[in-house]
């Protein structure tokens, strides 16, 4: 049974249709990703699931709950992180966690409070107003927010634009670690290579799901370019992006023919930066 | 129900840490009735000062707490919190009684001190039970101009927004509703238009008390219809504010 069904969901602000028929389901348990560029209607989306919007058609059923008929009994099971920091810029960072978790009466509060602070790495800063904080600290104040009543569900719009590689890398294994928990998450981003960190991408272009995917299988859909040097020569042959035709492409370059398949796994550039400035930092 | 004393705790709390709000409850009341003590220590001798003082104390405390009251409700739907609310399960009932509640007690200040400050200011040594006798009207006033901060806020989009309401709902009162002329040397409709306001209610009674030794008491359908202005506003405000876009 699928935790969140949409089927032919539309959403026109005025002249702009946001949301143009969309259809998607999520099995429970691990991570999607919603992802597309500025525009192309993702917030939309997340505000129908939660219930803050009111599509023009179609339908969504999320744990076979209506987002606005049922929302009393769905608000308990689903965490939102909106894509602004929506936060009380006055209060403290335990202050604002504290609030939302009153409002779902979060029994044992203050120990959840100090469990979800130490996970956000939020402990050292807790008490001080929010409107000290940095872009970053904010979003993960902001995911504390969402978590304090152990959802079943977390919608998380944007939880990583706009912060920088390190904390990026964090949450990741932050939400791996959510979903480890039986935790499913629908996580929005604009940025395309965060599409791997995920076990299921859909893509979305203007109101329009385009794919929905393993990250594998959509890599697979591009083209890799082998160039091979031998002596002044250069060949470029275009193959299928999958492990075993870059094997058979080799074999003809006297590969032993029991190798099935060859697969580069090379640091990103991001990655590499990161580890150079960890090393950095414990030299300091 | 406890959601309504969540909401108002936190309003509570907001308030405290906000700094406009020290600024336009008790700092700018205070100046604006010096500025005035000043003006009218220019006036010939024999200038009813009373007749004005605790009317323009009342008006202050009722632009203040409209300016605060919309202000935070507004901002609390651009940066995202109201939407938050609704989500973590907030109703909207909930929402507005705990805002009614928590501004309640920022209207009793209000009213407190701007009476305070104009009794100090101009020396006016009336009775205690004058004083309370003037207190009530503006602390009804406080609460109307909270309701019609939280109806303006369900229409405002952003702060900016709030202004337009301002010369709309605010400024018109200065001169239709008794604070400077009195209503009857107005015409026929400038003096009806007046009465639209709840300003010129509370003005009633406080020139009724300080001209005419009037108490509270003895102005009951003013009372009534200053109350049923916040019932209204309350009443339109739960019906315009939106849960689900
Ligand atoms: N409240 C709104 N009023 C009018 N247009 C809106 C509103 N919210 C979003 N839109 C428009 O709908 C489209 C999709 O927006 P959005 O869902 O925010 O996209 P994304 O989150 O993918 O960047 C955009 O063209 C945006 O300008
Ligand atoms: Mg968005």
């Amino acid at each position: 049974m699928p935790v969140i069904e949409i089927a032919g969901l539309r959403k026109r602000y005025g002249k702009i249709e946001a949301l143009r028929g969309v259809d998607f389901s999520v099995e429970k348990g691990a991570i999607y990703g919603l992802v597309g560029p500025n525009g192309a209607g993702k917030s939309t989306l997340i505000k129908a699931l939660v219930g803050s919007l009111c599509p023009n058609a179609g339908t969504i059923r999320v744990f076979n709950l209506d987002p606005i008929h049922d929302r009393w009994s769905l608000r308990k099971r689903i965490g939102y992180m909106p894509q602004s920091a929506a936060l009380y810029e006055d209060l403290s960072a335990r202050e604002n966690i504290a609030f939302f978790g009153r409002a779902h009466h979060t029994l044992q509060l203050n120990k959840k409070l100090d469990e979800i602070l130490d996970f956000t790495e939020l402990r050292d800063r807790a008490n001080d107003p929010v409107h000290t904080f940095s872009g970053g600290m904010k979003k993960r104040v902001s995911l504390a927010c969402a978590l304090i009543h152990d959802p079943e569900m977390l919608l998380l719009d944007e939880p990583t634009a706009a912060v920088d590689p390190h904390l990026k890398a964090r949450s990741w294994d932050f939400f791996r670690e959510m979903a480890g928990r039986g935790m499913t998450l629908f996580i929005s981003t604009h940025l395309m290579d965060e599409a791997l960190l995920c076990d299921s991408v859909a893509i979305l272009r203007r109101g329009q799901m385009i794919a929905v995917d393993t990250p594998q299988h959509i890599l697979q859909r591009g083209k890799t370019r082998v160039v091979v040097q031998q002596g002044t020569q250069k060949q470029t042959t275009q193959i299928a992006s999958t492990p075993e035709a870059l094997a058979n492409h080799l074999h003809q370059y006297g590969l032993s023919p029991d190798v099935q398949a060859v697969a580069l796994q090379q640091d990103s550039l991001e990655s590499i930066i990161l580890s150079l400035v960890n090393k950095q930092e414990e030299k300091l | 129900m406890t959601h309504t004393i969540i909401v108002a705790q936190k309003v509570v709390h907001q308030l405290r840490r906000d700094k406009r709000f020290l600024a336009l409850s008790i700092v700018a009341p205070l100046i604006i009735i010096f500025f005035l003590k000043l003006f009218f220590d220019t006036m010939a001798d024999g200038f009813p000062v009373e007749r004005y003082v605790v009317p323009i104390a009342g008006f202050l405390v009722y632009f203040f707490a409209f300016l605060l009251c919309a202000m935070v409700l507004v901002q609390e739907r651009s940066q995202g919190t109201l939407e938050r609310m609704f989500v973590s399960g907030f109703h909207k009932r909930s929402i507005i009684s705990g805002y009614v509640i928590g501004y309640l007690g920022l209207a009793t200040l209000q009213a407190a001190v701007a009476l305070g400050e104009a009794l100090l200011l101009f020396h006016l040594d009336y009775s205690a039970q004058t004083i309370l006798s003037l207190f009530l009207p503006i602390w009804l006033l406080a609460i109307d101009s909270v309701m019609l901060g939280i109806l303006v806020s369900t229409f405002a989009r952003s702060e900016a927004q709030v202004f337009p309401f301002i010369p709309l709902f605010i400024l018109p009162s200065i001169f239709l509703s008794g604070l400077l002329i009195d209503n009857d040397r107005l015409p026929v409709w400038a003096d009806w238009l007046g009465h639209i306001f709840p300003v010129y209610y509370a003005f009633d009674i406080i020139k009724g008390i300080v001209l005419r030794g009037e108490m509270f008491v003895d102005h009951w359908s003013n009372i009534a219809i200053l109350v049923g202005y916040a019932l209204v506003l309350l009443f339109l405000a739960s019906a315009t504010l939106k849960d689900v876009e």
